[in-house]
């Protein structure tokens, strides 16, 4: 790992960064129930096996059980998504429904040479309404001027 | 027109002022932003008073937040994860 880069706008998170381990070998972690176990729960927490579902087709489920350090597994937090698109060993989509809209992420991997790799993860949460292409372009715009503004004002 | 929003209350009239566009496009413009929950209007028919309400600003910074440190600590995690694994490889 060299570096780690944030860029952020509203509602969308990109987190890049650079592994010292070949493509095929950080692609095939993302997609190996055993592997997650190892990374997947944030500081923490943990992931157990038991918890993971990892259907790697479009279509196919994603679940993990995020479980706080201490509590049983019943206490975990659930995701459930699906996966939109897997093409190894480039990029991995996969799409969550929450209380607020679509969730979508986005793991792009690309080969550096000399065993290191790149990782792009991309996130945008967007609530049904946003989702025409009128409304999200009417919307951004406005964001976009508003956050603009707003750093007119913070100066 | 959030910027003119951020500095208080406008009716669509002065709202429009600044654009060279009809009434009609500024109201469906509202329309957007009132959906987003960005702007929030008065019940007075006659005047409708808007005004800007930042919540899903803020809602959207702290998912922000949450998912980049979710992701810092996965990453950080995986990199240990992948070094192990190839110190395990070269030894066998």
């Amino acid at each position: 790992m060299t570096n780690s880069t944030h860029t952020t706008e509203l509602g969308e998170l990109t987190v890049t960064r650079v592994f010292d381990a070949p493509r095929e070998m950080v692609f095939g972690a993302m997609l190996d129930p055993e592997q997650l176990t190892h990374f997947w729960g944030p500081i923490g927490s943990s992931t157990p096996i038991e918890g993971i579902v990892i259907e790697p087709w479009p279509g196919g489920r994603f679940e993990t059980t995020m479980v706080p350090d201490g509590s049983p597994i019943e206490a975990g937090f659930v995701m459930k998504a699906v996966f939109v698109e897997v093409v190894a060993p480039e990029r991995i989509v996969f799409k969550q429904d929450l209380p607020t809209g679509e969730m979508r992420t986005v793991s792009t991997y690309t080969d550096l040479g000399e065993g290191r790799t790149r990782v792009v993860i991309h996130q945008t949460n967007l609530p049904p309404e946003y989702t025409t292409d009128e409304a999200q372009a009417g919307f951004n715009s406005s964001l976009d001027r508003l956050e603009s503004y707003l750093a007119t004002l913070a100066r | 027109m959030l910027a003119r929003l951020a500095q208080g209350e406008a009716t669509v009239s002065e709202l429009a002022a600044p654009f060279d566009v009809t009434l009609q496009a500024i109201s469906k413009h509202l329309k957007v932003l009132e959906r987003a929950g960005l702007v929030v209007r008065g019940k007075d028919a006659q005047w409708r008073p808007c005004r800007l309400d930042s919540t899903p600003l803020e809602t959207a910074a702290a998912w922000i937040d949450t998912n980049r440190k979710i992701w810092n600590d996965r990453l950080d995690q995986l990199d240990r994860h992948l070094q192990q694994l190839q110190a395990t490889g070269k030894r066998s």
